[in-house]
């Protein structure tokens, strides 16, 4: 009998939210021990699903599939599959989904509501990554918002309501045109079914509208998650306002939803489209790689820095999906990988200093070397790992993405973008560098003497991240090899060599 | 003849005479409130077997027994259960006459069930009175001043939409020389116009019908009494009047303008476009004017203004694909279907917090999360459900109608209710904020009955059950949809 | 379909002479002396065939009155339509009665509350 391995992954954040919510007046301990139960048990699931995935080229795109009839009047199944790129982004979502019961360990308000939106933000992203039809995936995507807007109005700090709203605004505007672009597009090809569709050459199929305008209508919905520049300006507010645990959600998966529904459905079913828009997109990326990094040099608040550079990085990846090349595919999804993993350790490090200092601004931050050594460390390795060192994940990213984007034959000015948006990698050195010495080197203050350093969990937490990224760094194979399986047949579409 | 078809509407009746005459013995709360439940689940179980009947007409074509009248009955029936239950706590303050208060109920909501039936102009307007002149006297129950104005205001305007729809259909009637839908649609098709400029006294009748329609399921131009009305009505009949007299006032638009209007094709077309102007001008003066209210029921009264809108543009989707596609027919039905619990449940719980706190303003429901937390919590379902988030009813009730649009090529349309959906997150989610995490006025819990927990629990869990397996109603609506006579 | 239109207009602009010709008429009458001009205290009273007010006429009526105004409404209904039914009795036969005796039972129902609740005491 086939185990539905991915139902299993995908319902059990929610099923330890069911069994929290009913625990007779637990006490903080007994929840998150429960909580981080199911999200590790979600893990190691979704581990077994990595190494269960064939690889060989032989193999079909879609994996481990599931499929029941849901609703059948608007042809709309429950549908579940992985291919390479999404189960990458399955496997980054239920390890951040554990390390983020590590980063919350010390929420003592409210607790039980806490955990409970945690784990079910968990099972609405895994829903997105792995739902194939495209009524599902709206669903899941428009699930993570409560949670989301509660996640950060009652836990966040500073103007955390505003922030909230703004977020849920924002996301409903993008998703509410996604909604016409989903059903047009289901009238234009008959199915829900994104396996399908993708198969589908739409150019050729009858549209309501014009097939730009339903890339367009999707393309609005992603735009604004990712970020891309002009609609990025939710990104700092929420990333500022949000509790540590919900910031390294944030930015660690939410923030690739926007990026993996590019290469879904834009990449995916429109080709064509894709390839006349691609210069404008990638204009758009050096914009935001450089002007996001221009942003963060100037930033005070150690944690909008961090937020800021978010919309740097997320530039990269916007560059990588629309230069169109095998390569530079493959490159933005490890980008988003790498980011994931990297942004989330910056949060968690930016949470942790913030917890034992009560400070956040960098004017009054100052020589914490001495204070946490542990924390200088691992804040470093990951600000290293941001701003592309060899030997970490960061390295093999971007550099996929800039050899994919600058052999680019699809889009004519891909090498001046692609060197433009390298000099981005220039002023994330100078704000990486430049906000580790203002923070951690420098004389020693007084009023942080002290200050202690992270304990066992936070240690836990801290360590697994880094493990990753050394993991990445060494031997990025052991993601590549996975997502080319999913950008295959991608690539065969776009007609790229 | 056959009276069995007739057994929801005449055993309901049965049941308000029963309620009235019992009134005069006793008028304690349990019997009463039992009674008409049993009524209701009498007339339900008539109705679930008329259900799988096959779809005919009857007393002379003016009744039409199919299964999307039917479906309009369980509506009108579940509102009926839920607004029932929610007045076992409210009817202290009409405890002198409560067995005439339940009759009342009863009565409208045969008038409501015989309107999703009708399909002859007379009875459409016998029916739509029947139910109308029982809420007029609801409205102004309470005899304070706010809820005289309310039935006041209620009873006049109700009247001039009242004499627009007459005027309106005697105009279609003088054309045409018929009553009955099916006839008139003949009658209009033998005419053989091309445009509706052809013939003045056709565009004057639509558009007076139309008119007079549009009070009863409160779309622009005609939506001025609903805040009023649903701020001084008892709280309970404002929850009635917002979904059962709604649903029904749609079944009865449906059916008139599908069977009469329906062809040929231009003329469908051309109302389908009113109603979507119409729809746009609903949802938008709704949903804008919504965020600014202070007062909890009348917030509640413009956004069901604004779901009226949402509901329009499944009429202009019925108009638009006719015969072909009964999808649209079908999303309009489950969007009631989801819509009367949805609003039927926010409305129990603004009950519960208004017992306690004798007051509806929407500050003072800041930190209720903390004094009641089951019944915030039910209320944030339904407002989230009327947002149209996951995982509710609304959602896909939603996502159901604006399939169906977009199918017919009103893409425009749904693009602007889409971004009106947006609009509309701003004031469902204040109260939800202010709810959870607004600071408690004082520390005293809210209490509340039973029958008003199990009131709510039926339409939350009705909220997620739809919202999760929506298939088990979307197989009965899509029959709906097709048996329509 | 506007000509038929046209006739209505037609219809509705003689009567507006008509009505408009009435008192011009008499007011040329009274002006060339064909008309008599002798008024009497009788003849120049409010209600020249009635009774004069007694006190103000703006006052509020018993609400009682409407109720009885109501119940006797619905009396008169029940009497017109029985006559007809009771007019072609044999061909209605026994489902007619039926449907009368039904018609009857609620009106009843009314009565029986009216009674009930005190409505036909003038108290």
């Amino acid at each position: 009998m086939n185990i539905p391995y991915l139902t299993l992954i995908l319902f059990l954040p929610v099923a330890g939210a069911i069994v929290v919510a009913l625990l007779p007046k637990p006490e903080q301990k007994t929840i998150r021990s429960v909580a981080l139960v199911f999200t590790l048990l979600s893990f190691f699931l979704s581990i077994g699903v990595f190494l269960g995935f064939d690889r060989s080229s032989a193999a079909g795109t879609m994996q481990f599939e599931e499929k029941l009839s849901w609703l059948p009047a608007i042809g709309s199944a429950y549908h579940l599959g992985v291919d390479g790129i999404s189960l990458v982004m399955m496997i980054l979502t239920t390890l951040i989904g554990v390390l983020t019961i590590l980063v919350s360990w010390k929420v003592t308000s409210r607790p039980r509501e806490y955990f409970i939106w945690l784990l079910v933000l968990e099972t609405s992203i895994l829903g997105v990554f792995t739902s194939v039809d495209l009524i599902m995936f709206f669903i899941f995507w428009e699930v993570e918002l409560v949670p989301m807007y509660f996640l950060i109005s009652i836990w966040g700090t500073g103007r955390k309501e505003y922030s909230a709203l703004k977020y849920v605004i924002y996301t409903i505007t993008g998703s509410a045109l996604m909604l016409a672009g989903i059903l047009t597009l289901y009238f234009s090809v008959g199915t829900m079914d994104m396996a399908v569709i993708a198969q589908t050459d739409l150019s050729k199929a009858t549209t309501i509208i014009p097939l730009a305008g339903i890339f367009v209508l999707l393309l609005i919905g992603f735009a604004i998650k990712l970020p891309v520049f002009p609609l990025h300006t939710w990104l700092p507010d929420a990333h500022t306002d949000a509790p540590t645990a919900v910031s390294v959600v944030l930015a660690g998966v939410l923030l690739k939803m926007g990026g993996y529904g590019m290469i879904r459905f834009n990449v995916g079913f429109f080709p064509s489209v894709a390839e006349d828009a691609a210069p404008i997109l990638m204009a758009l990326a050096v914009v935001n790689v450089l002007y996001g990094a221009a942003i963060t040099l100037r930033q005070t608040d150690l944690k909008r820095l961090i937020a800021y550079s978010s919309v740097s990085h997320m530039g990269l990846v916007l560059l990588g999906v629309f230069a169109l090349t095998p390569v530079s595919l493959t490159g933005a999804t490890l980008q988003m990988f790498n980011h994931g993993v990297v942004t989330g350790l910056l949060f968690a490090m930016v949470g942790l200093v913030y917890d034992k200092t009560h400070n956040r601004n960098l004017g009054k931050l100052g020589g914490l070397a001495r204070q946490m050594p542990i924390v200088v460390v691992v804040f470093s390795i990951a600000g290293l790992a941001s701003l592309g060192l060899p030997g970490t994940s960061g390295f093999a990213a971007e550099f996929l993405v800039f050899v994919g984007s600058f052999t680019s034959t699809t889009v004519t000015s891909a090498r001046v973008l692609t060197l433009l948006s390298a000099f981005g990698i220039v002023l994330t050195a100078g704000y990486i560098l430049w906000m580790l010495q203002r923070v951690f080197y420098g004389p020693p203050k007084e009023e942080y003497n002290r200050v202690p350093d992270a304990d066992r969990v936070e240690m836990l937490c801290i360590f697994s991240f880094v493990a990753v990224i050394g993991l990445i760094g060494i031997y990025p194979a052991i993601l590549t090899n996975v997502i080319q399986v999913g950008t295959r047949s991608l690539t065969v579409l776009v007609g790229a060599p | 003849m056959n009276l069995w078809l007739l057994a929801p509407e005449l055993s309901l009746f049965f049941t308000a005479v029963v309620v009235l005459l019992l009134g005069l013995a006793s008028s304690r709360r349990g019997i009463v409130i039992g009674v008409s439940l049993l009524g209701v689940l009498v007339s339900f179980v008539f109705a679930a077997f008329l259900w799988s009947g096959t779809p005919q007409a009857t007393f002379n074509g003016m009744l039409s027994v199919d299964q999307f009248a039917v479906f309009f009955k369980f509506i009108v029936l579940a509102a009926l259960v839920l607004v029932i239950l929610a007045s076992a706590d409210y009817d202290y303050k009409v405890e002198q006459v409560r067995a005439e208060y339940f009759t009342l109920i009863l009565i409208s909501a045969v008038g409501l069930m015989l309107l999703s039936s009708a399909r002859e102009l007379i009875t459409i307007y016998v029916s739509l009175e029947m139910s109308s002149i029982s809420l007029y006297v609801l409205a102004g129950f309470l005899r304070d001043r706010r809820s005289s104005e309310a039935g006041l205001k209620y009873l006049l305007l109700g009247s001039v939409a009242s004499a627009t729809l007459l005027y309106g259909m005697s105009f279609v009637y003088g054309l045409t020389g018929k009553t009955e839908l099916g006839q008139i649609a003949s009658a209009i098709q033998s005419l053989s116009l091309s445009g509706l400029l052809d013939n003045p006294a056709l565009l004057l009748g639509l558009v007076l019908v139309a008119g007079g329609f549009g009070f009863k399921i409160s779309s622009f131009p005609f939506q001025m009494w609903v805040p009023d009305v649903y701020e001084g009505a008892p709280t309970p009949i404002t929850g009635y009047l917002s979904v059962a007299s709604k649903a029904a006032g749609f079944a009865a638009v449906m059916r008139i303008f599908y069977d009469a209007f329906g062809a040929p094709s231009w003329l469908g077309q051309n109302w389908g476009l009113l109603f979507a102007g119409l729809s746009i001008a609903t949802m938008t003066v709704g949903n804008i004017v919504a965020t600014a209210q202070a007062n909890i029921k009348r917030m509640m009264a413009y956004s069901s203004i604004a779901q009226a809108g949402y509901i329009m543009v499944g009429l202009a989707a019925v108009s638009m694909g006719q015969s072909v596609a009964p999808a649209a027919r079908s999303a309009l039905a489950f969007f009631l279907a989801s819509y009367t619990l949805t609003n039927m449940g926010a409305f129990v719980a603004i009950i519960a917090f208004s017992n306690k706190t004798n007051s509806d303003l929407i500050v003072d429901y800041s930190g209720m999360g903390r004094r009641a937390p089951l019944l915030a919590l039910g209320l944030t379902l339904c407002l989230v459900s009327l947002l149209g988030l996951p995982p509710t009813a609304g959602l896909i009730a939603k996502v159901y109608i604006f399939n169906a649009a977009v199918q017919q090529g009103l893409l425009w349309l749904v693009i602007v209710a889409v971004l009106n959906t947006v609009v509309s997150a701003y004031y469902y989610l204040r109260v939800v904020k202010l709810m959870w995490l607004g600071n408690p006025v004082s520390e005293e819990p809210v209490p509340s009955s039973a029958a008003l927990r199990t009131a709510l629990f039926l339409a939350c869990a009705g909220i997620l059950l739809l919202g999760i397996v929506p298939d088990l109603l979307v197989r009965l609506s899509e029959t709906a949809g097709h048996s329509l006579l | 379909m506007l000509t038929q239109f046209g006739q209505i207009a037609l219809f509705i602009l003689v009567i507006v002479l008509f009505i408009s010709a009435l008192p011009i008429a008499a007011f040329i009458f009274r002006l060339i002396g064909l008309a008599p001009h002798k008024p009497t205290q009788v003849k120049t009273s409010t209600y020249e065939s009635g009774m004069e007010t007694v006190g103000k006429s703006w006052i509020q009526f018993n609400v009682r009155y409407y109720t009885y105004a109501l119940i006797f409404v619905a009396l008169d209904v029940t009497a017109i339509l029985l006559y007809t039914w009771a007019v072609d009795l044999k061909s209605l036969g026994a489902a007619g009665l039926g449907v009368a005796l039904v018609f009857i039972a609620i009106l009843a129902v009314g009565y029986l509350y009216t009674w009930k609740k005190k409505f036909l005491e003038w108290k």
